[in-house]
């Protein structure tokens, strides 16, 4: 009982360190950079990463049971064509198009989950498979240069506009958060996961449902991917097979700066938005670095080249970071008994 | 004979695909364009060799690709400053070996886990190009091409070079120590600890290798025209992680010959040519290619099942 | 921990509060990329350095560097709630691009684009290098000088989502079955702007069609691979080559005679070009509509049909005249 106590200290710590990063990315960013914290920018910083979160937060379960899923970002651009020729081509409702647009996610991610819990392949190469099939298809069925544009004002709305002053997508963003943080947290089938994660072989010998479980994840990953497609599509208002590239990169390493292991077994859904939030703000003020000379180089340009280099690096600095608390974590509970 | 299954069925479905070109498209076997095709399929069958040894110690390297551009414009770069071809290949090949060893010491040194890693260093050396490089095209002096040699001889250079690389790796790992603990770590790293194969200084060597022969790749690609360009490399990753998991390299670690992974670069390789030598359009290229490595993935599912079945 | 966050956070507070440069009451200009990493792009953005050099602005130049799309949408917007003076952009995704520089013009700010149009009601003026009619056009008719206007020929394009690639592909097209009739395509391939894939499209290409006439080459790693093709399969002179491209990467190849025509605007001189306009706009030198003309600093006077100000001719070069261009 003492070591599950420590570690969700340890998981709390995380999340502080987080808190403290975001906090100084924030007055940085106000200091350094122009317009940073105004209405319309903490608007677009959501905006424009409503995606990315919905993708880590379903991420989350899956590498919770050491699994992964590359596919994401391609199965994003699948299904954002798929909805665009429901809509454009079959003329559907977008709502009825959207319902379906995520069933075909749910059939891609039950793809990987067949072949991954069903058949027990390792997920990595699985969906790198599927990362190249999807997108593949999704080239396949526009002869790679279709695109479908011209959506209706109201269905727009949903990726460009406002409810309560917040943006339209980010209540769909909440309404995911919640159900994820739900199952993961409060449910059996959270803890199976993480039991999942600490050790497929015990899981099963404990009698959980492993295969039914895992495939779960999957498939709820692919069902959101099909989601954020939908989103994606609608704040663009264009639906081609491009959509979604290097997403599953982007929702990874929000996923592992939150905490998670990408081992498994370890780590909660907050960590992952906060995680999220900390890489979006950091992509955003990145670009609203204002113009400093120094020796004659012009900082601001050179912020605005640096957000891929720094989102790898800081990748390798998260993940090192968390083997070097675990490493602390073990010498401390060895000093206690 | 069993053992060679995987190898048997790759090899039949390269020479259904031949046999098919044969009938339908003879052009495809003149002899120009397919030893330009032969030797231009090389640096990517390099880079497959040594990601099929990532893949045997349980580990997987997505970096491979940006590593080819680095070293290629390395190399590039020092050639065009006059320095004599053997030292700028050796250049490649040095940060090949650097960049490998940054990866090897992330993962087996501190612990981390590969694709992770490999993802991150993926994007840092694709940035560092972009900075460094801005898209430039950069032109190589007279006398890198082909080594200065003749076309044919430059190409068959090419190509032997290559083929050398694979017998020497496949007898080393059939035959030298080394290339069983390679196996070893792959298929029980911790009953390779208890017999005593460091398995962690053989995963840091294995990426370290890997390095190397991106730089390997990278070089025998420069000789082949008179300019580089800085994203050489981009989606070679795949290409070469494909043809090793098609060629029969268990993705489960442990399990797989080189020879396979040659099978397997010549198959997926040749899907490309075969859809253009049959006048068929070219958007189904990717998700064949997805399918070609979910059929070799799903093949090894199939095969796992049987034998926990047998036992 | 804490305490070493703060005294960070409060050294760089220091540090910087001395050295921000003041607002200076410029008109700011955001010239929007369809990517960095991009030697066409890297040299508009000279032209339009240039531009804000003689016209005393304030210029931010950004784009994506990934082949993210939706990173376009992410500028603009950003853009926007910077309030920026005038936008000037090439679009990635046409439409895509459309929906956020919309927002833009609503917020009053003057939008110019070049290179690759967005749609008509997105942008005030096109800075039109050349229409795609034109491009297109002067490729094929090239290539039907070249061949006699007969046999068979062949496209290497950058990728297929490209969206202005496939708009030239498609006058190449219409222009070969109304004009050319005796020419047939008989293949268009990706190369993903890749030279080494293209090379390896166009040496497929060659040894599948034996009859194969010309290759032209939509996209500027196209051009070099494909002419290093020709050469490897010794087949100089007997296929054309001819492409879209910058000088400096087919010199070699234009003068060994592989390549007989490369044909580009000076990229430099098109965001010089949209940059002048944007400005002009924003200080109301130049009407929102219905201009017939258009001088821009040291291009003198250019042109404007409908809302496209042109920027002249495609130049064609070739082995004569290639040396003297230096972009």
């Amino acid at each position: 009982m003492k070591q599950t106590g420590s570690i969700k200290a340890l998981l709390v710590k995380h999340e502080m360190i987080l808190l403290w990063v975001i906090a100084v990315e924030v007055i940085l960013f106000q200091v350094l950079g122009q317009n940073f914290l105004t209405a319309g920018n903490v608007s677009n910083i959501f905006r424009h990463s409503a995606e990315i979160g919905l993708l880590a937060l379903v991420m989350t379960p899956v590498i919770l049971t050491g699994g992964i899923d590359l596919s994401v970002g391609s199965l994003m651009g699948l299904c954002a064509v798929v909805f665009g020729m429901l809509v454009k081509v079959y003329g559907l409702d977008p709502l009825v198009a959207a319902g379906l647009t995520v069933l075909v996610g749910a059939l891609g991610g039950g793809l990987n989950a067949g072949l991954v819990a069903g058949m027990g392949l390792r997920p990595l190469i699985v969906t790198l498979g599927t990362f190249s099939l999807f997108r593949g298809l999704a080239e396949a069925l526009t002869h790679g240069s279709k695109s479908y544009s011209g959506f209706s004002d109201g269905f727009l709305a949903l990726g460009n506009s406002d409810i309560l002053g917040v943006p339209a997508q980010i209540w769909i963003v909440l309404v995911v958060g919640i159900v994820i943080w739900f199952l993961v947290h409060h449910t059996t089938y959270g803890r199976s996961l993480r039991a999942i994660g600490y050790g497929e072989e015990g899981a099963r010998y404990a009698g959980l449902p492993v295969k039914r479980n895992i495939s779960i994840t999957y498939v709820m990953a692919g069902a959101v991917a099909g989601l954020a497609a939908v989103i994606l599509v609608s704040r663009l208002g264009e639906a081609r097979a491009n959509a979604g590239m290097g997403y599953e990169l982007l929702a990874i390493t929000a996923v592992v700066l939150g905490g998670v292991s990408i081992f498994g077994g370890a780590g909660n859904v907050s960590g992952a938005v906060l995680g999220w939030i900390a890489l979006a703000i950091l992509n955003n003020g990145l670009t609203r670095i204002s113009d400093y000379e120094i020796l004659g180089e012009k900082v601001s340009s050179v912020a605005r080249e640096l957000s891929g280099l720094l989102t790898g690096l800081l990748l390798i600095a998260a993940l090192a970071l968390a083997i070097c608390m675990k490493m602390l974590a073990a010498k401390r509970s060895a000093k206690q008994t | 004979m069993k053992r060679y299954s995987r190898e048997l069925t790759v090899g039949g479905a390269l020479v259904l695909l031949m046999i098919s070109l044969a009938i339908f498209a003879p052009n495809f076997f003149d002899t120009q364009p397919m030893i330009s095709r032969l030797a231009s399929q090389m640096p990517a069958l390099i880079l497959a060799l040594g990601v099929a040894l990532v893949i045997i110690t349980r580990q997987i390297d997505v970096s491979i690709g940006s590593q080819f551009g680095m070293c290629a414009v390395i190399a590039g770069t020092a050639a065009a400053a006059g320095v004599p071809m053997p030292l700028a290949m050796l250049c490649a090949l040095v940060a090949g070996a650097l960049m490998g060893a940054a990866n090897g010491w992330l993962v087996a040194g501190l612990g981390l886990p590969s694709i992770v890693v490999t993802l991150a260093t993926m994007v840092i050396w694709q940035e560092v190009l972009r900075l460094w490089q801005k898209g430039l095209l950069l032109s190589l002096p007279d006398g890198v091409q082909w080594f200065g040699m003749s076309q044919g001889t430059g190409q068959a250079m090419v190509i032997g070079s290559t083929l050398l690389i694979l017998v020497l790796m496949a007898w080393a790992m059939k035959n030298l120590s080394s290339g069983r603990r390679i196996y070893a770590t792959g298929s029980d790293a911790e009953a390779a600890r208890l017999a005593g194969l460091a398995p962690k200084a053989t995963t840091f060597w294995v990426f370290l290798l890997m390095g190397v022969l991106a730089g390997v790749g990278a070089a025998l690609n420069l000789v082949q025209s008179p300019q580089i360009q800085p994203n050489s490399g981009e989606g070679l990753e795949l290409k070469a992680i494909a043809a090793a998991v098609v060629g029969g390299i268990a993705i489960t670690g442990g399990r797989g010959t080189l020879w396979g992974v040659l099978l397997g670069m010549m198959l997926l390789a040749n899907v490309n040519p075969a859809l253009t030598h049959f006048h068929q359009p070219p958007y189904w290229e990717k998700a064949i290619q997805g399918l070609v490595i979910l059929l070799a993935v799903a093949a090894d599912g199939i095969r796992i099942k049987k034998q926990k079945h047998l036992k | 921990m804490k305490y070493s966050i703060l005294s960070i956070s409060f050294a760089l507070l220091a540090l910087v509060s001395c050295k921000k440069s003041e607002d200076s009451g410029k008109l700011s200009v955001g010239f929007l990329l369809k990517s960095k990493g991009n030697q066409y792009f890297v040299t508009c953005e000279k032209g339009a350095q240039a531009a804000a050099k003689d016209l005393d602005i304030d210029l931010r130049v950004d784009g994506p560097i990934n082949a993210d799309p939706a990173k376009q949408n992410e500028i603009v917007e950003n853009w926007i709630t910077d309030g920026v003076d005038v936008i000037v952009a090439s679009c990635e995704n046409k439409d895509s691009l459309s929906t956020a520089l919309r927002k833009a013009k609503q917020a009053g700010i003057k939008v110019v684009t070049y290179d690759a149009d967005a749609q008509a009601d997105a942008r005030l003026y096109f800075a039109n290098q050349a229409t795609a009619q034109g491009i297109g056009e002067k490729l094929i008719d090239s290539a039907a000088e070249l061949t006699g206007a007969e046999g068979e020929f062949a496209i290497v394009t950058g990728t297929l989502t490209s969206a202005n690639l496939n708009e030239w592909i498609e006058v190449i097209k219409a222009r070969q079955a109304e004009k050319y009739p005796n020419m047939k395509l008989v293949g268009i391939r990706p190369c993903d702007d890749q030279k080494d894939k293209a090379q390896q499209e166009a040496t497929n290409l060659l040894s599948a069609n034996p009859n194969l006439k010309a290759i032209i080459a939509v996209c500027s790693p196209g051009v070099p691979g494909s002419a290093e093709a020709v050469k490897q399969a010794g087949k100089k002179g007997s296929v054309k080559v001819v492409g879209l491209g910058l000088p400096s990467e087919n010199r070699a190849y234009v003068k060994e005679g592989v390549t007989q025509a490369v044909i580009l605007w000076s990229p430099e001189d098109l965001g010089y070009l949209a940059v002048q306009a944007g400005v002009a706009l924003a200080k109301g030198e130049l009407a929102e509509k219905d201009a017939k003309t258009f001088t821009a600093g040291k291009l003198g006077e250019l042109q404007v049909e409908g809302d496209s100000i042109i920027l002249g001719k495609p130049i064609a070069f070739d082995a004569k005249n290639i040396d003297d261009y230096d972009f």
